[in-house]
């Protein structure tokens, strides 16, 4: 006590010791989490082709992450149920199960925060709020919640007096003849949405699994109904883009002559086949350059290609061609426009004429002649 | 080894003791401040809202840092500063390195306040700002802790007393903490929630292992010295520091409880908290037992008033905080406001309030000025008054909002209508209580810097002659 | 003078010198072995409760921590063997749904019925609910030619070729099993040895398969 290096010795071995046990201690459980199947074989290894979970967030939602960081939504809101000894959160309908560790081992921020001003947000994507919804909330949450003391953010959001595309009813009226108050969401709003519907816990995991509350009726659901909300997710969309990615959606499943058969490789769920055929969903050349996009779905693509760090190898007949039936202007703009807005995805609408565009600078092309990614990268870095 | 006298040491801390203390006012002016904006959010949400810089998130982190590091940091310098030098009887050295790193230090978190505020925070609990403004923190703090701990090593008599203990591990323990949490949050940063253990663990340390010690140490050193009779049962201290030092560590991670992390960090946590009782009793035996021995001294001398008043209060609310760590009511109060109630009962009841009372008895010996008895007196009863408000409504307010969200049927924004009325109460509480340091800090600079206007009204007199 | 005239300058120079507080607690220090009068009761009843807390926590903690587990405990249901043999039917058609939504539903349609014309359906098809060995063939080597479902005529258009995509044996019984007993189909389920043993035995099988073939391979299967 009397020697001050003995003495800073004795201090710092108190932290050390804490310090071990909760980091060092710890971090060794943590080391080998990985994402898991929901359930395991007799022999605890995880059945062959099964989605494993937590799955990743999409890019957008982990760049709404640092905005909802940024912004200090982690003060009032929390991102964690307890287990059902320590709280009542899965009763009041906040998750059905408890989070576990494994639920954010992909996350490069975990936000759990420690304060609930504002209800617990681990969920949220699961509890049936629209985009409209979200983005209203964001805007000013007391026009959806009476009372509610959650901070507006208008900030994010282009406010106008006059109905344009896009643009989303903030006023208390639901009429959109008398309402004055029109919102255009921002860039960061969308990601913040987008986050915010990233965040469900709705896969079970082998340690932990669903909760079954007896009180069937979920509050939140109520409280939903009670604000009037609609629960279709094409309301939230202006019509000329719900229309878009509706007769996209048609195209892309089509397999019908007339059609663009997408699905027959890509596959409904657009996730494709390793090695093969690349992804859609959150793939990074459909969310990355419109231009490249549009080159490959007029005169398809062939030979190797990386996408999302995977290497893929196959053949993509273009729609452009004269052979079978080709897709016009409209309808390469809806298929596209519809991909890049579907699963895991959510970037601008692709026009008819930003394809026309493309089409007319390839003019000279052969339709016959497909891209290859060398082809499209030297394209790219010439610009 | 020569004996310095106490005015000479006083002259010698003068300088930096007043560079500290006049910027901790503007600091804690500056927490109160935004302690009122974000109050102030809370019961009209449209307050400020349409400017990004003013996010209720954003503006209740930057006081938390603001009053962590600004006003804590810089009062921790300076009463350490001056407790160290004169228990040790030997003069403070090197000002102009202590003045230039206490620059530093004030200059980095001015820089990293605005990070938050302009949206560049860390998700890591009172770690928020930038990264880059660490590094500045991080040495001008080493600097000044050093030449704290050489006026230390210099001291005359070498076995220690229960203030060194305490002021002296504080200083220790401040990097070792930060160095510890930076390794994990951001060098070898943890996966998943590990780094919510951390960044929970760091956040509450710094409260138990920065701020109270110090507090604590300026109880055990002003409550005799004014006395004029050592602490009663002296012999428990040196138990009380070393629970302290055992078990805080250890007992800061029970607010994780139930959450998604391993069940034993909890588990110790909680266990560990309620064994915090003992270093509790033992602080609050050796003051009140010394301290109601000649309760009129305390109460005639406003300083020891202030003391007294937080080592109540660290008291009874450590008892409270001890009850709600218990599981069985953590269930109701844990992400309620009661956390509130724990953070401002340490940082305005406890710390600050001794913080005061230290400031109000070493300025007239290092300046030489008193500040007037009346202005004084106004802090204190505005302070009590301020601090029962906010701690009680945070309190029945924290009970309130538990209790009704634990209701499924009840939706949420039921649960938080029925907690508003608390919040209104804490606005004001928060203004009364920026009002009663704006007269502190307003005397505190008068006592210290010199009026710039004096020569002024010469010039003008002469003027006018 | 009484403490209540005093100024505040007063007091604090009536107070202890700091070289006097030093020393008087170190002093304090060196005999705190020695009893004195009040010294001993106090330790015996923290002592006392020091040992009673003591005895709490470790009991709070052995009950808390869970044996320093990563996950969070799980109620342990003891399942009776027919339990079992439900939940593993159960997870091994609902991976087989997952696949068929991947794999087979594009052209086969989710709820069986393909497309009148084109796509065979697959509910009530004599050629899905007689011998699994049959879909299981076509699945590893794919169809070709025409044949007869339920009646009516399919045409060569649209070969079934699964055998492009590597598919393994418990992910065909899994998929087989969901098609044999989904939409009204009342078929019993196909094992993953099973599929290995077909597999094998065409191991030497380039082409696809015909109609015709399947069915001389599986005479009483259609023998309606």
């Amino acid at each position: 006590m009397n020697n001050i290096f003995k003495f800073a010795i004795y201090i710092f071995l108190t932290l050390a010791f804490a310090w071990l046990a909760f980091f060092v201690g710890a971090k060794n459980q943590y080391g080998d989490l990985e994402p898991t199947s929901q359930y395991l074989e007799e022999n605890n290894s995880i059945p062959k082709g099964a989605d494993l979970f937590p799955q990743s967030m999409p890019g957008v939602a982990q760049l709404g992450a640092k905005e909802y960081l940024s912004l200090g939504c982690v003060t009032c809101h929390t991102q964690q149920v307890r287990t059902i000894d320590a709280g009542f959160d899965v009763e009041r309908g906040w998750g059905k199960r408890p989070s576990v560790p494994r639920d954010y081992i992909l996350q490069k921020e975990v936000l759990l925060g420690h304060n609930r001003v504002g209800p617990d947000l681990a969920n949220i994507g699961l509890r049936g709020y629209t985009r409209e919804w979200l983005h209203k909330h964001l805007f000013n949450p007391q026009i959806l919640v009476e009372g509610s003391i959650c901070q507006p953010s208008p900030f994010l959001y282009d406010i106008s007096n006059e109905r344009s595309s896009g643009a989303i009813n903030a006023d208390n009226k639901a009429d959109d003849n008398v309402s004055t108050i029109f919102i255009k969401p921002s860039l960061r709003a969308n990601r913040i949405v987008s986050y915010l519907q990233s965040l469900k816990q709705d896969y079970e995991l082998p340690e932990m699994s669903f909760i079954e509350t007896q009180d069937e009726d979920d509050t939140e659901d109520i409280k939903l109904a009670e604000v009037g909300t609609a629960k279709d997710d094409q309301v939230g969309l202006p019509t000329w883009l719900a229309d878009q990615i509706a007769s996209g959606k048609e195209i892309y499943s089509k397999i019908t002559p007339g059609g663009g058969m997408c699905v027959a490789c890509h596959l409904p769920n657009g996730l494709g086949q390793p090695g093969a055929i690349p992804p859609l969903d959150r793939s990074d050349w459909v969310l990355g350059d419109k231009e490249r996009l549009i080159k490959i779905s007029i005169h398809g693509l062939m030979g190797e290609v990386v996408v999302n760090e995977e290497k893929y190898v196959g053949v993509m007949q273009g729609f452009g061609q004269p052979l079978g039936s080709p897709l016009n202007d409209q309808q390469i703009a809806d298929v596209l426009t519809y991909i890049r807005n579907e699963w895991g995805n959510s970037v601008s609408a692709i026009s008819p004429e930003e394809v026309k565009a493309v089409r007319d600078s390839e003019k000279d092309r052969e339709l016959t002649a497909m891209w290859t990614e060398a082809e499209l990268q030297k394209e790219n870095s010439s610009d | 080894m020569k004996k310095t006298s106490e005015q000479q040491i006083d002259q010698s801390a003068k300088f930096a003791f007043s560079f500290f203390v006049a910027s901790a006012g503007l600091w804690l002016l500056a927490a109160a401040l935004l302690a009122y904006i974000a109050a102030a959010k809370l019961t009209d949400p449209l307050f400020l809202s349409s400017w990004e810089f003013f996010t209720y998130g954003k503006i209740k982190i930057s006081q938390a840092n603001a009053f962590v590091y600004g006003w804590g940091g810089n009062s921790i310098f300076a009463v350490s500063l001056w407790i160290v030098a004169r228990l040790s009887q030997s003069p403070v050295r090197g000002t102009i390195f202590l003045i230039f790193a206490g620059s530093m230090w004030n200059l980095a978190i001015t820089f990293g306040l605005l990070g938050i505020l302009d949206g560049h925070m860390l998700g890591h609990e009172l770690l928020e700002m930038p990264k880059e403004v660490w590094p500045a923190l991080f040495i001008s703090y080493l600097i000044i802790a050093f030449l704290i701990l050489v006026v230390f090593r210099s001291r005359r008599q070498s076995v220690t007393i229960a203030p060194q203990w305490f002021i002296v591990a504080a200083l220790i323990w401040f990097p070792c903490l930060f160095l510890f949490a930076w390794n994990g949050l951001e060098i070898n940063a943890g996966r998943g929630t590990l780094q919510s253990i951390l960044s929970m663990w760091f956040g509450q340390n710094i409260i138990w292992l920065w701020l109270t010690p110090v507090a604590l140490g300026c109880a055990y050193y002003i409550i005799p010295s004014v006395l004029n009779r050592p602490i009663d049962k002296y012999y428990l201290a040196i138990f009380g520091f070393w629970c302290i030092a055992g078990l805080a560590p250890w007992s800061v991670v029970h607010h994780l409880e139930g959450g998604p992390v391993p069940m034993w960090v909890p588990a110790i946590g909680t266990v560990m908290s309620i064994a915090m009782v003992f270093p509790i009793a033992v602080a609050s035996t050796n003051f009140h037992a010394t301290a109601f021995k000649d309760i009129s001294r305390v109460w005639n001398y406003l300083p020891l008033r202030f003391v007294i008043f937080g080592t109540l209060s660290y008291t009874i609310s450590s008892y409270i905080g001890v009850i709600f760590s218990v599981p069985a009511v953590a269930k109701l109060t844990q992400f309620s406001i009661i956390n509130e109630f724990h953070f401002n009962q340490r940082v305005y009841g406890f710390f600050s309030m001794i913080i005061f009372g230290m400031v109000y008895h070493i300025l007239p010996q290092v300046t030489g000025k008193e500040i007037g008895t009346a202005a004084k007196n106004f802090h204190f009863w505005t302070s009590a008054l301020g601090v029962f408000a906010l701690l009680l409504a945070y309190l029945i307010g924290g009970l309130t909002h538990g209790v009704l969200a634990q209701q499924p049927s009840l939706a949420w924004i039921n649960v938080i209508e029925s907690v508003k009325p608390y919040f209104l109460i804490t606005e004001f509480a928060f203004l009364i209580l920026g009002f009663s340091q704006l007269v502190f800090v307003l005397n505190l600079w008068k006592v210290i810097v010199p009026n710039p206007f004096s020569c002024c009204e010469k010039n003008l007199e002469q003027k006018t002659a | 003078m009484s403490i209540e005239k005093m100024s505040s300058e007063e007091i604090r120079s009536s107070g202890m010198k700091d070289d006097k507080l030093v020393d008087e607690h170190v002093r304090l220090n060196e005999i705190k072995h020695e009893p004195t009068k009040g010294f001993l009761q106090a330790p015996l009843i923290f002592v006392f409760v020091f040992g009673c807390l003591i005895f709490v926590c470790s009991i709070q903690l052995a009950h808390t921590t869970n044996d320093f587990a990563l996950h969070p405990p799980e109620e342990i249901i003891e399942l009776t063997p027919d339990e079992k043999e439900a939940l593993r039917i159960e997870r091994k058609i609902s991976s087989g749904e997952k696949i068929f939504a991947a794999r087979c539903a594009s052209c086969h349609q989710t709820n069986g019925l393909g497309i009148v014309g084109q796509y065979p359906p697959l509910a009530g098809s004599e050629w899905v609910t007689s011998d699994p060995g049959i879909i299981t063939n076509i699945i590893l080597k794919g169809l070709k030619g025409e044949i007869v479902v339920k009646g009516e005529t399919y045409g060569t258009t649209a070969a079934v070729n699964m055998a492009a995509v590597a598919i393994n044996d418990s992910e065909i019984a899994n998929v087989v099993s969901y098609v044999r007993q989904a939409w009204g189909n009342n078929a019993e389920e196909i094992f993953e040895d099973e599929v290995a043993s077909i597999r094998a035995d065409s191991a030497e099988k380039q082409d696809q398969w015909t109609g015709d073939q399947i069915i001389s391979m599986y005479p009483e299967s259609f023998a309606k």
